[in-house]
């Protein structure tokens, strides 16, 4: 039961599991951006375990590799949003920015 | 040549729309002639149009898979509803010219009220259903255009949107039919489905039946969607008298008395249809009765000749029911232009601040009286005989009872006409402000329609004949005028209709004395909610918008439930998928 | 020769992204341009220019030899009717909000991001379309996605605006996440990542079915929350009303729809499930249409109400797609696709107008509100050619005939009646009459523009540009010449729908 690879897949799962727990009830938005990475990290294993999975890992690291620069691009995108968010609100709180409704 | 002719009266309208908007409003006397002289022209072409009749197409294109052919067929049914409206169409134009003088947005009304004609006519002429859809369409964007017209009005507003709507749902009904047509015929050719309407699956016709009443009673505000037109009477008048009474409203007509062959062997349809006139008539003739507001009487009668246009078609007598569209046109929009002249110049609608007004307003006074006379139905003049027309076909095929109540409607009509003449032109005299008399491009339009109601019932036996060689499936025998009159006096039915309208004008002219007989104070609850159908209508607006408010909760701006949202959407498709596989 | 003509319609737009903005950049150091921003702008626009025309040769290489395959390296790009439709799209919309946008964004700050962003938007989608393996795929889905998020937050001044871009960005990589989680299991279980070799490999017989559909269901939500699909659109209204007005035009008009056929794409590699996406398809159109229309009804800014109807419209095209999926008869899809077209001159012309307005009567006065529905009153008196531009566009949103958005419904409710399905028929009907609520929206917008009496706004308003004025002109004849001749757009629609069915198996 406990073979490398499925130990792979239960930490996928695990990382998975948390980062939707953590954007269900995460408040702060930095945060909001750490669990997404968290998220992304999730991906990025999944794809190298594919890759392991159905022979190809050659394919399986590329594309990790390839998640790996494109999600920090993400991540570098949100928090200078964050940043700014920072600047005009005053806080990072969630549901003190959420101005717009309806 | 009817290929041209039948381009022209589509075309010409539009032309002179956009020759309208061209000229800007900077000039309005250039557009008042644009708008008159091209919708005289378009009703010279369509009186043109009438010698061409014949049930073969006049133009054919194929257009592709989706879309059919579009053709043209000028025939009998067509052609004379599109002179009509062409016609009245242009009287209506050179009504404007005086009643519109001074508007700000004149580009704008001239365009929509050409707009229309052009669509109008494209939707008679239509032997495509899809495009009969699609000028219906356009029929209802004008009018909406139309009646919201003066747009500061939170009521003509409302009552545009309210018109839209209502029009809209009915027109879903002309697309499903269309749709079903389609399905099983392979075709949109209006001909292909009177060919084989026999041969279409039991449901697939009676789907398609129906669906085409829904259109039609939602077109020619009949119940039970009746309650827009009332409302639609913040248009300006010569559009009331235009759109309202004498050709949106028939589009509706027009369809039943189109498709009455295919559909006449649906079970239960032409009892439907029967009914929904007779109703139709019934309510609106009791709530003309105590109506304040001179355009909803006006109305309110539109929706009454209307329903026995529609219960003829039930009775099977299409040849009646376009006769007296002919005839209504002519009188209906004499009455809608004379009360324009006469809201113009005391300038208010509300029937109790009119009075004594026949004294200074005496050309107004004369023609509307004719107009009332030939509504309710006087011999000589065109109501008369197409009404009686109406009856006789009613007592012949449809229930004796319905005629019966029929023939009562006959002396409300009476009864509630004359209230009407009496509250504006005789009565009490009121203190009001300038009283001036019509200016003389709306008595051009008056006079000729008054001359026309002493004169187009000469019209019948070109209109039967017209009919019976144009409409293949319709089974239309031949008759002439003679034939048609001398049936008219011999039948006592006629002596029994003119007897209780006379006992209805006995009725109103003994309450103007002062006598207080059949008092209609009880009937204004049931009136002012449109016999319940206004509680349904504003029902439905406000549920629509209760529901609208909880949905917006949803949306609540918050990242979380945001996400959540996502999770749960992917955990039911999942459920689903895992479900069904 | 080929391969050229067509990567030059995706490199052009992507080299010329950094080109602009370093003309914008090079030498200066104050936060706006000066006289730069003009440069900026007439560069912005002849790359577009350019960029048309690789399309025009690719498209006649279409037409007469079918689709074409192109390798470079080990990277396939796949050239066929979908992405020439979409490539279009992009192209003609891009152009049309280049050309406004030379007015509407002048003497904001960062205006050379701005344009440089679009670029790389644009090119960005139009490899999207082109890619022919499933992670090319999500790199492009994602490179669109990243421009757009700094797009949408461009008015980096707007607290609101912020916001909006922060949502979007949150939401967008949920989904993104989810969509890589997809690919993931689809290369478990068939060890490679190209669209025509999965579809090969998956009816063999190592392939776990229900791990098929659990990737399916990814692909569908993941791609699915840039589609906007309901509950996944909360970022929407927020996102496309907060944009600049050029930018909500092209999130409505284009990236919705290229997210769309992102999901199809992706889709349609599991093959032997069509049935099942094309009713979850037409329940989602159902959900989205209805939910669309119902919050509309209750806006008072007049581009949130415009970003609602958005979910309407896609609601139509998701049902046509749903109906071709389920049916495996293209004309379905061949009106999803025209109406996808139309929507996007439609709402690309009313988020214009809009803007048009937004310009004269707000941003010339120094103000960056949002335009709401009362400030519309009397627009006409001043605006007359915006305000006969903004009805044109709400009253074909409404498919009122002889517009361009009756035509495309018309062939959607075609195709549903003819599956002579009766859940099919009903949802036709239901379409039907949402469509005519949808009037009840748009209508009273045209009439508040046509007052007499003007509101605040529209007292101190400054006059349009010419180059303002011209975009909307020649939108405005699209929609109207496409509603009298809906034929033609079949030279396009027709390959590109018949080229969808047989990506899913039929």
């Amino acid at each position: 039961m406990f073979t490398p690879l499925n130990i792979i897949l239960f930490g996928v799962i695990a990382l998975l599991g948390v980062g939707f727990y953590g954007l269900l009830i995460t408040r702060n938005l930095i945060k909001v951006v750490l669990v997404l990475q968290i998220l992304i990290k999730a991906v990025i294993l999944a794809l190298i375990l594919a890759g392991k999975m159905s022979g190809n890992l050659g394919l399986g690291q590329s594309t990790a590799a390839t998640v790996i620069v494109a999600d920090t691009i993400v991540a570098v995108v949100g928090l200078a949003l964050g940043v700014q968010v920072r600047r005009r609100f005053g806080t990072l709180d969630v549901p003190k920015i959420s101005t717009l409704r309806g | 040549m009817p290929g041209i002719l039948v381009t022209l009266v589509i075309v010409l309208p539009w032309l002179g729309a956009m020759a309208v908007w061209v000229a800007r409003n900077e000039r309005p006397q250039l557009q008042h002639t644009f708008a008159v002289g091209f919708s005289v022209l378009t009703a010279i072409t369509s009186l043109m149009l009438l010698k061409f009749a014949s049930s073969e197409p006049a133009i054919h294109l194929a257009l592709g898979k989706a879309f059919g052919d579009l053709t043209f067929v000028p025939d009998g049914l067509a052609v004379s509803l599109t002179s009509i409206a062409a016609v009245v169409g242009s009287l209506a134009v050179i009504f404007s010219v005086d009643y519109m003088r001074g508007d700000q947005q004149l580009g704008r009304y001239y365009f929509l009220v050409l707009f229309f004609i052009g669509a109008m006519t494209g939707l008679l002429l239509s032997g495509n259903l899809l495009f009969t859809f699609f000028f219906w369409e356009i029929t209802a964007l004008c009018s909406y255009g139309l009646i919201s017209f003066y747009n500061d009005d939170p009521k003509a507003v409302a009552a545009g949107i309210k018109a839209l709507i209502i029009t809209q749902v009915g027109g879903v009904g002309l697309l499903v039919g269309t749709l079903i047509a389609f399905t099983n015929l392979g075709s949109f050719q209006i001909s292909d489905l009177l060919a084989k309407a026999t041969s279409l699956p039991a449901t697939a016709l009676s789907l398609i039946a129906f669906s085409f009443l829904i259109a039609a009673a939602a077109k020619s505000a009949q119940f039970p969607f009746h309650v827009w037109l009332p409302d639609a009477m913040e248009a300006p008048t010569p559009v009331s008298a235009l759109i309202h009474a004498a050709t949106m409203v028939n589009a509706g007509i027009y369809l039943l008395a189109r498709f009455y062959p295919a559909f006449e062997s649906v079970p239960a349809w032409k009892t439907s249809v029967l009914m929904v006139g007779l109703i139709s008539a019934l309510i609106a003739s009791l709530s003309a009765l105590i109506a304040t507001d001179l355009k909803r009487v006006l109305a309110y009668s539109t929706v009454s000749q209307l329903g026995y246009m529609v219960y003829a078609i039930g009775a099977g007598g299409v040849v009646a029911s376009q006769f007296h569209l002919l005839s209504h046109a002519v009188f209906k929009a004499l009455l809608f232009l004379a009360a324009g002249s006469v809201i113009h110049s005391v300038g208010t609608r509300d029937l109790r601040r009119m009075g004594r007004l026949g004294t200074r307003m005496p050309f107004v006074r004369n023609v509307f009286i004719v107009g009332s006379l030939a509504l309710v139905g006087v011999p000589i003049l065109n109501g008369f005989w197409s009404k009686e027309l109406i009856l006789e076909v009613g007592l012949e095929h449809s229930p004796i009872w319905a005629y019966a109540l029929m023939l009562i409607g006959a002396g409300l009509t009476a009864f509630y006409t004359y209230r009407m003449v009496w509250l504006v032109f005789f009565g009490k005299e009121r203190d009001y402000l300038n009283v001036h008399p019509a200016g003389p491009a709306m008595k051009v339009s008056l006079g000729l329609l008054a001359a026309g109601t002493f004169v187009t019932w000469l019209f019948f036996g070109g209109l039967n004949g017209l009919l019976a060689s144009t409409l293949p499936f319709h089974g239309i025998e031949h008759e002439s005028l003679r034939g048609m009159v001398a049936s008219i006096i011999a039948a006592p039915t006629t002596w029994f209709a003119l007897l209780i309208v006379a006992v209805g004008f006995g009725i109103s002219w003994l309450r103007a004395r002062g006598f207080a007989l059949f008092g209609g104070g009880w009937l204004n609850p049931f009136v002012e909610s449109s016999f319940g159908f206004e509680f349904l209508n504003r029902l439905f607006v406000k549920g629509t918008y209760q529901v609208a408010e909880w949905l917006s909760l949803t949306q609540t701006g918050e990242l979380n439930w945001n996400i959540l949202g996502i999770v749960s959407a992917l955990l039911v498709v999942l459920i689903a998928l895992w479900l069904g596989a | 020769m080929n391969l050229l003509n067509f990567t030059g319609l995706i490199t052009i737009p992507l080299i010329s992204s950094p080109i602009v903005y370093l003309a914008g950049r090079l030498g200066t150091r104050e936060a706006t341009l000066h006289g730069r921003s003009y440069l900026v702008r007439v560069l912005a626009f002849l790359a577009v220019l350019a960029a048309w025309m690789p399309f025009i040769i690719s498209v006649q290489t279409l037409l007469r030899s079918g689709a074409q395959e192109f390798n470079i390296s080990t990277i396939r790009l796949h050239v066929d009717g979908i992405s020439l439709l979409m490539a279009g799209c992009v192209l003609m919309l891009g152009t049309l909000v280049i050309l406004f946008s030379g007015s509407y964004m002048s003497g904001e700050v960062g205006e050379e991001k701005y344009y440089a962003m679009l670029l790389a938007m644009m090119g960005l989608m139009i490899g999207l379309v082109s890619a022919g393996d499933l992670f090319n795929l999500w790199v492009w889905f994602e490179g669109m996605a990243v421009s757009s998020y700094l797009l949408v937050a461009f008015y980096r001044e707007q607290a609101a605006s912020l916001e909006a871009g922060m949502k979007y960005l949150v939401q967008s990589a949920t989904g993104s996440v989810l969509v890589l989680i997809g690919i993931a299991m689809v290369l478990a279980q068939t060890g490679t990542l190209d669209m025509a070799a999965i579809a090969e490999a998956i009816s063999g017989p190592s392939v776990n079915r229900f791990a098929m559909l659990g990737a399916g269901a990814l692909f569908l939500i993941g791609f699915g929350v840039k589609v906007a699909l309901v509950p996944l659109h909360t970022w929407l209204p927020d996102a496309h009303s907060q944009a600049p007005s050029g930018i909500s035009a092209m999130l409505s008009g284009v990236v919705i729809e290229i997210g769309l056929i992102a999901m199809l794409r992706a889709l349609a590699v599991l093959t032997g499930f069509a049935l099942s996406w094309g009713i979850l398809l037409m329940a989602f159109g159902a959900l989205n249409i209805l939910y669309g229309n119902l919050l509309a009804l209750r806006q008072t800014v007049v581009k949130r109400l415009l970003a609602y109807s958005s979910l309407s419209h896609i609601g139509y095209i998701l049902i046509g797609i749903g109906i071709a999926l389920y049916s495996g008869v293209s004309l379905g899809a061949q009106g999803a696709f025209f109406h996808l077209f139309n929507h996007m001159l439609m709402k690309g012309l009313a988020f214009l107008a809009v803007g048009a307005l937004m310009y004269g009567m707000l941003l010339k006065n120094g103000s960056h509100a949002s335009l709401k529905i009362n400030d519309l009153a009397g627009v006409a008196q001043r605006y007359p050619i915006v305000a006969l531009a903004l009805s044109i566009a709400l009253l074909a949103l409404g498919g009122m005939p002889p517009l361009a958005g009756f035509m495309s419904k018309w062939q959607i409710f075609v195709a549903g009646f003819q599956t002579q399905n009766t859940w099919i028929i009903i949802l036709m009907i239901f379409m039907a009459l949402n469509s005519v609520l949808s009037l009840g929206y748009y209508a009273p917008l045209v009439n508040i523009m046509y007052r007499e009496q003007p509101s605040q706004q529209v007292l101190i308003g400054k006059p349009v540009t010419w180059t303002i004025t011209l975009a909307l002109v020649l939108m405005t004849l699209l929609v109207i010449v496409l509603g009298f001749a809906p034929g033609l757009m079949d030279w396009i629609t027709i390959p590109a729908s018949q080229r969808l069915i047989q990506l899913f198996g039929y």
